[in-house]
């Protein structure tokens, strides 16, 4: 008896091929999502007429009704709506939806085949990438001369909220969304994710979130920063609301995409791809979604609470109310701290994967690995508060949380001993994305050491709330997780375009992104540590001289991140095309044929050993070399092979 | 492992030239991050105008000593294996791979506990700070003060001295002083950057921070916390003078 006979069901009875759900793209959803908020607009004018909260009401509806709207129009709905009726999708139409034979309409489609979901990802975190950075541009523009009046206080706080928002949304799906969804499920010998329809679902809610966090900028900006701190929220224009909005659709598209990605990494791996055998980008990605799954649902709650202070006059948040703001902040910490490794694993192990294929020498330490993606899993939600040292709540808190803030350092070191273990004696090739390593261990050994400053409460009295600060996460998100994310690219690229990315071009953008990068934050250290505090429009004289090399250095990653855009568009569209295994890499991704095949792996391949034996003998066995008659044995073996 | 490391085996690794040029490399980043370490940190912050400012700019100076060496580790491995281990020209599939290093038991060891130890350098020296800085003075009786916030001014009063209002701040010098900090409407952050003192400004609560200024002179006041429009702006001026001084401004300003 097979696996098919126990699970056989009832022949599915659906309708004929084809319908209306054949018709649905990006235009009908856009279509759908205009009329629906229309529709909630004109209704709860009239519901809500002349309440207090009119405004907020009227905003926050419309917008849920665009992204209900548009998730109907794109058809996200179809499946479930048909199976309620009775005439459950046929096998044509599953194909149909995975998008067979359907060109390049099938990524304005509610396409379900992984492959599609992951560039779709991969050009959804480029313009959002490309929004953020554009806003970068401006507030360095800002801040070039202490008052150059560039910018109005009302535009330049709403823009660096707004700035900030973008990026750590676009930062924390950078290396799960592409590259968990496009590379894990061929990397795992899969045929799609577990849910296909639920990843289209997460896509495609992140589409609809865009346009209402954008809104902001038409219904009075934000005035309160990324972190949407109360009670300057609860004062704030309706811009507030597309913030609240925009955050709870995210975190509903993270659920789904963690589930869906935690699901498929534990039940669809290859058979023989025991836990040893998975590769350790796997586990990095695993890492990055199973801690969102904790941390979002905060988010998404605090949110929850703001909409019922500003729509309904509820008080969780209004200290005359008997509220409390420090409620907003362990609410919105419990997320935001978890969230900085949601981003940084997944680009680390990135690079670890990588690493080990360009240095041609197996992963250094394999179980350090893991147990340092573990610990730093584990401590990462116990830190949260020291966030709010300098917030006067619960001081006698501080020591606790600044002792579990310092042993997270131990699982980083880690991290670190994998990645230059791996390329001791290494045979190293210098390829863009190897380079990316190198850079990650530049700039995040200087992300990590400023953390621990932060993470000394005397310290972090001094340095809270100034651009040391904003110099210390950048360091970590972009320095270490931005360049993680590039050198991903880098690397898969090959496989997910067919075509191999251009050598010149990637070197220079290279160059200029991280020479800029430096420059950019060692400047806003030096502010940083002269007093200036974060978010100011502007500047006492004082601080001119860090402010203009920012600024500078800023302009350098804008230009080095348009020549990346650039190598990278030029050689999607007439690269040289790519062979099936560019790099040499033992990870089986590679193992199948450019372009792909709709279901990946024509026969589901079987795993005998892990992804890293380089340097070993092929065949399956003791993988130890047997230490020659009359060499010492034991611990002098290895200090012989160091030398 | 191939020929060539059987022979090398017989050189001690110490004597190798790996290790020798690794070594060099590494006293050199770490002398190297010694110095900016000494030198730039405590240079930026500027002189210090209170104790708490003297521990902070101490235990910045310090951390980033004890930093350099671990850096320096990370900079060395990194240049070194570019350096030494670099291929010229691109990889072939008949090029030989790297020896199959797996991880060594000892080295995980060392480097644990080598990480754990400074992470406890970490935690007893931060926590002896932070007793120095939040334990109340208790020498002389401290000055309280009332700091108000709100868009986009601080406010201070003097209860001790017959609840004197100014939108300056006045400290005599050389005497500890409580600040109890709360706000009217959204949340603020009360800094003075040169003492190294801050805490939130939160409306309907109070929270408070000590210090004692120990130089003369006109330092600012800042608002750390985005606090809407004008939050740029939301600085003053805090003067520390002598105690006699101080009584005098007091009396002018119509205090007892």
């Amino acid at each position: 008896m097979t696996v098919a006979d126990i699970y056989k069901t009832d022949p599915v009875k659906g309708g004929p091929d084809g319908g209306v759900m054949r018709r649905l793209n990006m235009g009908t959803g856009i279509l759908g999502g205009v009329v629906l908020a229309l529709i909630f607009n004109l209704v709860i004018k009239e519901l809500a007429d002349d309440t207090v909260h009119e405004v907020d009401v009227r905003a926050t509806v419309t917008m849920v009704g665009w992204a209900l709207g548009f998730m109907a129009g794109m058809g996200a709905f179809t499946g479930p709506f048909r199976w309620l009726v009775g005439r459950d999708l046929t096998h044509a139409d599953e194909v149909f939806l995975a998008g067979k034979d359907q060109g390049v309409g099938r990524y304005f489609r509610f396409t379900t085949d992984h492959k599609v979901v992951g560039i779709q990802y991969l050009v959804l975190v480029m313009v959002m990438l490309g929004a953020g950075g554009t806003m970068a541009m401006l507030i360095r523009t800002d801040l070039i001369s202490p008052n150059s009046g560039f910018l109005g206080p009302q535009t330049y706080n709403s823009l660096v909220g707004i700035h900030g928002l973008t990026m750590i949304l676009a930062t924390i799906i950078m290396v799960t969304g592409p590259f968990g969804n496009f590379v894990v499920p061929l990397m795992i010998g899969a045929r799609d994710m577990a849910f296909p329809r639920l990843n289209a679902l997460s896509l495609w809610l992140l589409v609809a979130m865009l346009p209402v966090l954008y809104s902001a900028a038409f219904l009075g900006g934000i005035p309160m920063g990324w972190v949407g701190y109360t009670p300057i929220a609860d004062q704030g224009p309706a811009g507030v609301d597309s913030y609240m909005v925009a955050i709870v659709i995210f975190a509903i598209s993270t659920a789904v995409a963690g589930a869906n990605i935690t699901t498929t990494i534990i039940t669809m791996r290859a058979r023989g791809m025991t836990w040893t055998r998975t590769p350790i980008f796997v586990y990095g990605v695993m890492a990055s979604v199973v801690l969102a799954l904790p941390a979002f649902p905060m988010f998404m709650a605090a949110e929850i609470l703001l909409v019922v202070d500003r729509l309904m006059g509820g008080g969780f948040y209004v200290p005359n109310r008997g509220g409390q703001p420090w409620l907003y902040q362990n609410l919105f910490w419990l997320m935001g701290h978890p969230e900085v490794y949601v981003i940084l694993i997944p680009a680390v192990a990135a690079l670890m994967e990588l690493t080990a294929v360009f240095a041609r020498k197996p992963l250094y330490s394999f179980r350090v690995a893991v147990l340092s993606i573990i610990g730093i899993v584990g401590l990462s939600v116990t830190v949260w508060a020291h966030h709010m040292f300098a917030s006067g709540w619960a001081p006698d808190l501080n020591g606790p949380f600044m002792l579990t803030t310092e042993m997270i350092s131990i699982p980083t070191g880690g991290l670190f001993l994998v990645i230059l273990g791996t390329m001791w004696r290494g045979r190293i090739w210098t390829t863009l994305a190897m380079m990316c390593t190198y850079a990650m261990l530049w700039n995040f050994i200087i992300g990590g050491i400023t953390g621990i400053y932060l993470s000394d409460v005397p310290l972090d009295y001094q340095l809270h709330g100034s651009m040391f600060v904003t110099a210390h996460f950048h360091y970590t998100l972009m320095g270490a997780g931005l360049t993680g994310a590039i050198g991903a690219m880098a690397y898969w690229f090959p496989k997910m375009t067919g075509r191999m990315l251009g050598k010149t071009s990637g070197f220079v953008s290279f160059w200029l992104v991280q020479i800029g990068f430096n420059v950019t934050f060692l400047g806003m250290f030096m502010v940083g540590l002269e007093g200036q505090p974060r978010r100011v429009v502007h500047y006492d004289a004082a601080y001119h001289t860090g402010n203009t090399i920012s600024t500078i250095g800023a302009y350098f990653i804008g230009v080095g991140m348009l020549v990346l855009l650039y190598d990278m568009i030029a050689s999607w569209r007439h690269g040289e095309p790519a062979p099936m295994n560019p790099w040499g890499a033992k990870t089986l991704e590679w193992t199948v044929p450019n372009p792909i095949p709709l279901e990946n792996f024509a026969v589901l391949p079987v795993v005998t050993e892990d992804a890293y034996g380089y340097g070993e003998p092929a065949e399956p066995g003791p993988v130890r070399v047997p230490v020659p008659a009359g060499a010492e044995a034991g611990p002098e073996e290895d200090e012989g092979a160091m030398a | 492992m191939s020929e060539t490391s059987t022979t090398q085996r017989r050189v001690p690794w110490w004597r190798s030239q790996d290790a020798r040029v690794i070594a060099a490399l590494w006293a050199g980043f770490t002398i190297l991050g010694v110095i900016f370490a000494l030198i730039v940190p405590h240079h930026l912050m500027g002189p210090s105008a209170s104790n708490t400012m003297t521990e902070v700019e101490r235990t910045f100076t310090a951390f980033s000593v004890a930093s350099a060496p671990v850096a320096a580790v990370v900079w060395t491995l990194g240049v070194y294996s570019l350096w030494r281990w670099r291929r010229r020209g691109d990889w072939t599939p008949d090029d030989p791979d790297g020896p199959p290093l797996r991880g060594h038991g000892w080295l995980n060891g060392v480097w644990m506990f080598a990480s754990s130890a400074l992470c406890l350098f970490l935690l007893i020296w931060g926590l002896a700070a932070l007793s120095s800085v939040d334990s109340p003075a208790t020498a002389s009786t401290p000055l309280e003060i009332d700091v108000t916030g709100q868009q986009w001014v601080w406010t201070f009063t003097y209860p001790d001295d017959g609840n004197v209002e100014s939108d300056q701040l006045y400290l005599p010098i050389d005497r500890p002083v409580v600040f109890r900090v709360t706000s009217y409407d959204v949340i603020h952050s009360f800094w003075v950057p040169a003492m190294g003192i801050k805490v939130d400004a939160n409306p309907g609560m109070t929270t408070t921070t000590q210090t004692t200024p120990d130089r003369l002179g006109i330092y600012e006041v800042k608002c750390a916390e985005l606090c809407g429009l004008l939050h740029a702006d939301m600085e003053t001026d805090a003067h520390v003078v002598s105690s006699q001084d101080f009584e005098a401004w007091t009396a002018s300003q119509g205090g007892s």
